[in-house]
């Protein structure tokens, strides 16, 4: 049985208005732990509007969410569990930093779920520790560290808690390379130490092509395409159609292939173009290697 | 060709109190030349926002001198000339639109710099006709794309007709179409209209379409000159925490293994012909 299983999906803004605006159509998928998901979509895709109804922050008009097999709105009541199971990072989350110290911000989460004291302690130190979060910066105020460090801080939060489904949206946004790169392996790092699946939202094909393991595109509130980087990267006409470019790198490959050259499909990042290219360059030019 | 905007040996640090001043820049000069499009890349904390607000008079320097056309930014007789003449545009849209529809919005910075209504309509009606959002004049700002919001919030800015924009991240928010909307407005405003532009970004994509970027590093400018030339020391981009646009990170690391490449390679059609004259020589 999968961690989390979509089932027939939809969701309509406003009903019964004349506003009323289908948001997510008639959507399927499920995910399992141990997973890297990378979702893609334009704005207005219904991206945000679907991984807010996994943990139940939005019910579905029709059809159903199910964690490990059961309906998560089976008991709206015992909704919070599902909120622990099921964790969310919204976009900018260091705007929601409101804690005295950074410590009290990580430990929020851990305290609401009735955990024991030492218990919400050692999340708080592993969970900041996992993100590069010093003692010191700790016992800070989080209006007192820079950007970044807040954003990390604001993650630690929801790493804290445990879930078993991590869910980031964006999490990269507005951050420097160095700033990404951080936030990027600090998410993988998650997934190793506690097996959890992870989906991240984001607009950048490059990023994903590095980090995930299956790609997720939604396209005007339907899934436009679900499956391995390899099955959705090999289609550049099919996204560039919805406004989705392939990382350059890909293009580049694309554009040796026009040019009648026998280089290989699958090149997604610059270290696999780089490893496909050496050999073919360098096996008759002895003289450069 | 002509400065628009010249910074002197300026110095620049927040203070939080007396004791406690934390140095942004020290001894820092850089000129802007009029009509030309100049990106300014640098990692978080490198000191180019800090550097973008000082180009306007929203920040003043500490020491040194801002020259905007000649005339000190810091000095109060010319302080509003300063803004009206460098435009500044930020990195989130909903910050920065007060009205709530789109021409009312624009027709505020020319509002408030006194002009008769009739050239205030002028000037809205070519602002908006400039970013490709004149359809849109009598909708609600908040209903529109973060794309369009930016283009709403540029076309604020070119109503006053400003000399210069200065557009700090102004893409960091937006997703891939937004992305080229706002860069092909900017791109436009500069060739079409001569507005002279500073973009401040972590694209190194959108840096590769300028005619001149600029790396900072701790307040200090690490690298100055045209895109192939600067992407071309890929060791100190690097250093400076930034990355290379993906075509010349390639033909970087594949130099490094050995291979024979030209140099300045930025694009992705300049990879793939640098990249199929190699292979069909082996």
């Amino acid at each position: 049985m999968s961690l989390v299983t979509v089932k027939d999906l939809s969701y309509v803004y406003s009903p019964g208005t004349p506003y009323a605006k289908t948001a997510i159509h008639d959507v399927n998928l499920s995910f399992d732990k141990g997973e890297i998901i990378g979702v893609i979509g334009h704005t207005g895709s219904g991206k945000s509007t679907l991984i807010q109804h996994l943990n139940g922050l939005i019910r579905p008009t029709s059809g159903q969410v199910l964690l490990d097999g059961r309906d998560i709105w089976a008991e709206p009541k015992k909704i919070r569990q599902v909120r622990f199971r099921v964790g969310l990072v919204f976009q900018y989350p260091e705007y929601q930093l409101f804690a005295e110290t950074a410590y009290k911000d990580i430990a929020f989460g851990p305290v609401n779920m009735g955990l024991p004291e030492d218990e919400v302690d050692r999340r708080v130190r592993r969970t900041a520790q996992m993100v590069g979060v010093t003692d010191e910066m700790l016992e800070k105020s989080p209006f007192d560290l820079s950007g970044g460090e807040k954003r990390r801080v604001a993650i630690a939060g929801v790493m804290a808690m445990e879930p078993e489904a991590l869910i980031l949206d964006e999490p990269t946004a507005g951050l420097d390379p160095a700033g990404r790169d951080m936030i990027l392996s600090r998410v993988r790092e998650y997934r190793e130490q506690t097996g959890a699946a992870v989906l991240i939202v984001s607009h950048s094909m490059e990023d994903m092509a590095r980090i995930a393991e299956k790609i997720l595109v939604m396209n005007e509130g339907r899934v436009f395409r679900f499956g391995s980087v390899e099955e959705v990267y090999s289609q550049p006409e099919e996204l560039a159609a919805i406004g989705l470019n392939v990382p350059q790198v890909t293009r580049i490959f694309m554009g040796l292939r026009q040019n009648g050259l026998p280089v290989p499909g699958g090149v997604y990042t610059v270290e696999r173009a780089k490893e496909v290219l050496l050999p073919l360059l360098s096996k008759g030019g002895g003289a450069h290697a | 060709m002509e400065n628009i905007i010249e910074v002197k040996n300026i110095s620049f640090a927040y203070c939080e109190d007396e004791q406690n001043k934390t140095s942004i820049l020290q001894d820092f000069s850089l000129n802007i030349e009029k009509g030309s499009f100049t990106a300014i890349l640098g990692h978080n904390g490198s000191g180019k926002s800090t550097l973008a607000k000082l180009l306007n008079g929203l920040n003043k320097p500490d020491s040194g001198q801002v020259l905007i056309e000649g005339a000190d930014s810091a000095d109060p007789a010319h302080e509003l000339e300063a803004r009206r003449k460098v435009g500044m545009v930020f990195q989130n849209p909903d910050n920065q639109l007060v009205a709530t529809i789109v021409e009312e919005d624009v027709a505020f910075g020319p509002e408030n710099l006194g002009f008769p209504p009739a050239e205030i309509r002028r000037r809205v009606d070519e602002a908006l006709k400039a970013v490709r959002m004149y359809e849109y004049r009598t909708h609600a700002p908040h209903k529109l794309s973060g794309g369009q919001k930016q283009r709403i919030a540029i076309a604020g800015i070119i109503a006053m007709e400003p000399a210069c924009i200065v557009l700090d991240e102004p893409t960091a928010m937006l997703d891939p179409r937004g992305r080229a909307e706002v860069m092909e407005t900017v791109r436009r405003l500069n060739r079409e209209k001569g507005v002279t532009i500073v973009l401040i970004t972590h694209y190194m994509d959108e840096a590769a379409a300028a005619d001149r970027v600029v790396v900072m590093d701790t307040g200090k400018i690490v690298l100055d000159g045209p895109p192939k030339e600067v992407f071309s020391q890929a060791e100190t981009v690097k250093r400076a925490g930034l990355d290379l646009p993906q075509p010349t990170e390639l033909a970087y690391e594949l130099k490094k293994a050995g291979i024979d490449l030209p140099d300045g390679i930025i694009s992705t059609e300049e990879c793939v012909a640098a990249l199929t004259g190699a292979l069909r020589e082996e």
